[in-house]
Formats: C-alpha cells, structure tokens, sequence
C-alpha cells in the first residue's frame, strides 16, 4: 500500500496566546511540535505497512524549521519525507492550503499510484477539522473521517468510525482519505538512529516549492484564500452568581425554569 | 529538488524528542515509580524500543567515545524526570555495556549485547570494594589464570543494577603488588556457579535504582571474557572515564532545572504577604542564582562533550564539569527546597525527590574531595 500521511508542525501549547494589539499568535518562544492526530496518522500507516507491506511518504506545509516533524516521521517508520515550502505558500487559509497539499498528492500519485491519503482529524492551532474533508474534495476521492482504527481488505479499507454514540464500521473503495483521531495502541515513539539519519543530506527528505507542484501562485497562499481573518481574539467569559431561595423544592424549580429560558434544557 | 537539502539538527531534534519523552511518559509517573522502588521495567523497554541504549555505539569508530553530546542531552533530560531512570539508561550505554562492546567476542555480542540493546537484559559495573572505593589500587578481587578459563574471586560492594543483572563487568587483580597496573576486567554471565547477589540496599534516594553487593566464589571463566588489553586493563577504563565524569554532570544539570523549574512556578504563583513570593527580592536572588548556576553547568558540559567528539583529551574539563555541575545540582535541590516551603517537605511533591536523588551524583565519578585534588594535579600544581 502506498500512504501519504500529511503532518503539521504546531506550537507546543494547547492555549494558544494571541497578541492583542496586532491579533496574531504569539509564536515566540513556543516550540514547535508534531500536531498530536498527526502523530496518530503516521502510527496508522505504519501499522497498514507492518501488516501488508508498503510505502509511507510524510508530506508537510511550512515554513523551511517544519522539516523537524518530517525528521521525526522518518525516525519513526516513514519512507519518505517531502517538505512544501515557499513564499508563495505563507498566508494560506484551509482552503488554499488543501489545495496546495492536493496538488502534491497529485504529483506523488503521478510517479506511482497512492492508494491513501491519511490526515489527522484536527490540528490544535487552526483548529478546524477542514482540511481532510477538502483534500478528499480536491481529489474526488471517497472520504472517512473520525477514524480510530483501519484495516486493508484487498483493493478496499475497512475503517471504524468513533462517533459520538458509538462506532461505525465502513468499508471503502481506495484510493480514500482518512481522517484519524486515535489508534488501537499508542504511537511508536521515533528511533534515535534513524533521527539521526533524518539530517543527513543523503536522507530521503525533499523541499519542493510552488513550481515543483505546478500551483500556480493565484491558487496558493494568502492570494488563493477565500476567507480573510478579520479578527483574532480570546473570548471573553463572564460569571454571574445567583442564589436561589426558599424550600429545596421550590429551588430546584426556580433553577430548570432558569435552565429553560436559556435554553440550556 | 530545486530548494537546497533542508534538514533538523541532530542535537536540538533528540532534545526535543527525549524532552516530550519525559514530560508524557516520565514526569507523570516518576512518584508512582519512585515509591514502589522497583527497577522501571515498562519505561525501560520504551527507552530500548527507541535504540536509545545504542547511542554512543551508534557514533563510536575507533576511540572509546562516540556522540558523546547526544548522549549526554538524553541523559540530562531524563534526569529532568527521574534521576534514576536516567542513572539505569546512562550505565546501559556505557558501563554496563562498554567493554563488552569493545573487546567482546563476536558470540559474546550476540548472546548479550544485542538482548541488552532491546531493552531485555541490563548489564551491571563492578569496580567498589567494602575496602575499596575512590581508591581502585586496593582492589582485591583477583583473575587468576589457570590455563583455559580464569578463576574470578572477591567481593564487590554498591553495585548498581546488581540484583537484576544478567552479567557483571568486573574490575580484577591480575597481578597482586602491581597495584593500578595489574587490574584489567572481566566479563562474568549472572548465571556462572559463585555467582552471590546479595539482597538490595535500602537507600536515601534514586530508589528505582537497586543496589547490592556481588561475590565472586571461585567462579570460572572462559579465557576469553578478559574484556580489556592484557596488562592495560586501566587504559580502557581511563579511555571512558572522562564520558563517564561528563555523563554524571548532565545527570546532575538535568536535576537542578528541575529543581528550577519547580520553583519558578511554584514562586510566581504562592502568594504570601499580599503577593507572589517571586515579588520578594530574597527569592528573585535565588532564581537568578540557580538560572546562572545551571547556564554555567550547561556550558561547561556541552564544551566537554563536543571535545569529546572530536577526539580531544578532557580528563581536566570531565573533572571540573563533574564536580561543578554536581554542586550546582545540590545548591539548586537545596533552594528548591526552601522556595517551596513546607511543601517541599512533602511526600506528595516531587521536589523532596530531587533533594534526595541529587545526593546520589556526588559519589559516581569520584567523590569532590579526590576530584579537586586531582584537578590541581593535572594543572601540574
Ligand atoms: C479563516 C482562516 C484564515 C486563515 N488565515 C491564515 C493566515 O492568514 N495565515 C496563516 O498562517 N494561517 C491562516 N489560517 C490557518 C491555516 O489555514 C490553517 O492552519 C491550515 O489551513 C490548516 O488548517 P487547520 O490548522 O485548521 O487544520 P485541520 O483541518 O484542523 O487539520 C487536519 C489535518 O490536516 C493536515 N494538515 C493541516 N495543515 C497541514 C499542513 N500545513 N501540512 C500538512 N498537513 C496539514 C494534518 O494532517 C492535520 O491533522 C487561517 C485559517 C482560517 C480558518
Ligand atoms: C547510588 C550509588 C551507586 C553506586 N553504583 C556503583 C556501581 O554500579 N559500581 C561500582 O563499582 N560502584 C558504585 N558505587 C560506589 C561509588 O563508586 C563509590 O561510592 C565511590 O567510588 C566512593 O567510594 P566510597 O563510597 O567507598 O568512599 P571512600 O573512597 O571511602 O571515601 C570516603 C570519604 O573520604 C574521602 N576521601 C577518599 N580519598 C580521599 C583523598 N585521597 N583525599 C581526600 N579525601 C578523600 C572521600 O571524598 C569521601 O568523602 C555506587 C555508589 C552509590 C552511592
């Protein structure tokens, strides 16, 4: 089977800061880490390529210190790396940047088939959840979201869905994209000699930048987004505390009528 | 392709990766660990699963040091976690392994060195004696030849790892009178007849770490376990002494910045008086002292080790790096202890862990008194 896992390098903080006067993240002084699904992404393909064999190719969008998570693939158990970085690429909303991710997973199926594409379900930065859905739609293929555990069945994928009720069980048509939020076992932690393969020039980790994917530069970055942040801000949250009177009885009445006229009930 | 090969740095990449190894794994753990008091089983093999014990092999060419800066940085952020998980995983690579790895048969490796590099057997250093301890010239467990196999006897004393050991490099007498230059080492398989693991020791810290004596009741070995040069068995000790000094202070560097780091978030968030005790004056001085201590530590080790790689002789800088950042381990755990207040004192905080861990650090590797000689001396003073 040949996977393309996609990892994004993320600051190393579940509450990210936002500068008030310019309303961008503080990125300062907060290290960068591999997303935490991502990490679940890549333990997914390397569990598909122990059990059947395979290629595993790591695929991120960053800036040039991005290649840190590609290092970390490599150590553990990915075959490839291949870092998109280029001017052009910077300011890309969820858009722009699954386009962008799609257009290498085009490239990379045009040397060799890609059965999968593996994303994890969310990045703790952006946030959204939108980017594996995208891609799947940029590709014009089947899509799986949600996904705690994967099997390959032939020409097929048989993939459980953990949703809020329970799992669903899926079977389907390859190539997909997956979007995977947990693993049957932990991930596997990276290998220190194959780090330190990692960052050696002859390592399997390429640069390639807006001409080696042929996006042309009104579909990427800042310039191929749809949307526009006008605003970046923590929400503010307010406490009001109210005591309720009277007998137990009349209490608990007083607090689900309160309760039902927020709509909370 | 058409951007230029962009790659991770090899020192900042492992940092990372052992950094986060520690915070999920280690640090979440450690008190649990440390109070059942068993040797670390489950993270041990975690360590193995990662090739972690290979690193100084992985480097290593002709000379007795390999990647010596790498190794130290794994060593000192385990340290950050628990002190003795990061003692069990320092001796792995290096003295529990290093003379098998080098004057081993190729059979020997194989029975013992690969099973040790996952993670399945732990190898243990015998060089102390209950009448032997900095001073290694009195060592008084003798090799005697006798044809095809040596005859091992004595008594070792504070061996590290010991009561579960699956194999004893042991620190001999060749030649009794020849003093230093008689000793050389000795590979000895737990399971050999003589072999006597005493019970464990009860100790003040690294609790994690078991401890016990060894005696060696006419045991005999094949010819071919002398694991160092015939007559210049000290040369190969002397060959990792300076990794070994320098491995002990990164321990020891890992221990003090979590000493710091407890309390630079303990003091910006007690409040006392009316505001954070890091408001006071007499406790920013602590900050700022432990912040200079360790940053000299740091820089100190780091200068060692990158000399190291490169092949230079360190036995001065290993003892000054050793001692240096061992005392800044004990000043640090020591003010740790106060800006915390009471709840240092407790059980339920880590810092009373590191206050007793960082006392293990001053006798490994020499103790302060022979090593401030010993500098003086190798100034010619
Ligand atoms: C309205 C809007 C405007 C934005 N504007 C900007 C902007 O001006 N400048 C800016 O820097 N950012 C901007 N962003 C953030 C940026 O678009 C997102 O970080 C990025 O598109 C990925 O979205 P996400 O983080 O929500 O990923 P999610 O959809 O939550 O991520 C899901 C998965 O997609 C994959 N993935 C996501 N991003 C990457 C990547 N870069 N490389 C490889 N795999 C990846 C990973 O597998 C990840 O687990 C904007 C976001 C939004 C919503
Ligand atoms: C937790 C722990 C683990 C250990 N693990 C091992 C192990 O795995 N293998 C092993 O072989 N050993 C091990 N040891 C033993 C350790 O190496 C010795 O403790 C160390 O060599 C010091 O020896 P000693 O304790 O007998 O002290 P001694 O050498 O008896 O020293 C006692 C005191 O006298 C001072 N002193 C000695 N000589 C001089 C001098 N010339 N001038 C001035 N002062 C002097 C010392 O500084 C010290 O203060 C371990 C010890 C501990 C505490």
């Amino acid at each position: 089977m040949r996977i393309v896992v996609m990892v994004k390098q993320v600051p190393d903080t579940t509450e990210v800061r936002i500068d008030p006067k310019t309303g961008t993240l503080i990125r300062e002084g907060v290290a960068s880490v591999m997303n935490p699904d991502d990490r679940l992404g890549l333990e997914t393909a390397l569990s598909l390529k122990d059990a059947a064999g395979g290629e595993v190719i790591a695929v991120s969008m960053g800036p040039p210190q991005a290649v840190d998570v590609l290092s970390e693939a490599y150590a553990m158990g990915a075959d490839r790396g291949v870092l998109l970085t280029d001017i052009n690429f910077a300011g890309a909303d969820t858009w722009a940047t699954s386009y962008t991710l799609g257009k290498v997973v085009e490239r990379l199926a045009a040397e060799e088939p890609v059965d999968l594409v593996i994303c994890g379900r969310q990045a703790i930065d952006g946030d959204t959840a939108q980017i594996g859905p995208q891609l799947a739609e940029h590709l014009g293929w089947p899509q799986v979201t949600y996904v705690g555990q994967v099997r390959s069945e032939g020409d097929q994928l048989r993939a459980w869905r953990r949703l809020p009720d329970g799992d669903q069980e899926v079977l389907c048509p390859l190539p997909a994209v997956v979007t995977v939020l947990d693993t049957p076992g932990e991930p596997r932690w990276p290998r220190v000699e194959r780090l330190l393969e990692a960052c050696r020039p002859r390592a399997p980790l390429e640069s390639w930048n807006a001409a080696d994917i042929g996006a042309p530069a009104d579909k990427t970055g800042l310039r191929g987004s749809l949307t526009q942040v006008v605003e970046t801000f923590s929400p503010k949250t307010k406490r009001e505390t109210r005591w309720l009177e009277g007998t137990p009885a009349e209490q608990a009445a007083a607090l689900v009528a309160d309760l039902r006229e927020k709509k909370v009930l | 392709m058409t951007n230029p090969a962009i790659r991770s740095d090899p020192e900042k990449l492992l940092r990372q990766v052992m950094a986060r190894f520690v915070d999920q794994e280690v640090t979440p753990r450690a008190r649990e660990i440390d109070e059942r008091g068993e040797f670390p089983q489950e993270l041990f093999k975690k360590l193995a699963s990662m090739n972690v014990f290979n690193v100084r092999y992985l480097g290593m060419k002709k000379g007795a040091t390999g990647n010596a800066t790498l190794y130290c940085i794994i060593c000192e952020e385990l340290a950050r976690g628990l002190v003795s998980l990061a003692a069990e995983t320092a001796k792995q690579c290096l003295m529990g392994t290093n003379f098998l790895y080098r004057f081993g048969s190729p059979e020997l490796k194989e029975k013992y060195l690969e099973p040790s590099m996952r993670g399945e057997m732990v190898g243990s250093f015998c060089l102390t004696e209950p009448e032997a301890g900095g001073d290694l010239g009195s060592v008084t467990t003798t090799a005697v030849d006798d044809g095809d196999h040596w005859i091992i006897s004595g008594m070792k004393t504070w061996i590290t790892n010991a009561p579960i050991a699956s194999y004893f490099t042991v620190l001999c007498q060749t030649q009794p009178g020849k003093g230093i230059r008689g000793l050389n080492f000795f590979f000895v398989p737990r399971d050999t007849p003589g072999v006597q693991v005493s019970p464990r020791f009860d100790t003040l810290g690294t609790r994690t770490t078991e401890i016990s004596e060894v005696a060696f009741n006419d045991c005999r070995i094949p010819k071919d376990y002398l694991v160092g040069l015939p007559g210049k068995g000290m040369g190969a000790f002397f060959a990792i002494l300076a990794e070994i000094r320098t491995m002990t202070a990164a321990l020891a560097l890992g221990v003090a910045r979590a000493a710091f780091d407890a309390s630079f978030q303990y003091a910006q968030e007690r409040k006392a008086f009316g505001k954070t005790i890091s408001k006071y004056q007499l406790i920013q001085a602590k900050i700022s002292d432990m912040a200079t201590d360790i940053w000299a530590a740091e820089l100190m080790i780091y200068d060692t080790t990158r000399k190291l790689d490169q092949g230079q002789r360190v036995d001065k800088e290993s003892m000054m790096a050793k001692y240096f950042a061992t005392e800044v381990a004990c000043r640090c755990v020591d003010q740790a202890t106060r800006i915390l207040g009471a709840y240092a004192y407790s059980m339920e905080y880590p810092v009373q862990r590191f206050f007793r861990d960082a006392r293990f650090l001053l006798y490994g590797g020499g103790t302060h008194e022979v090593l401030r000689q010993n500098i003086a001396r190798a100034m010619r003073f």
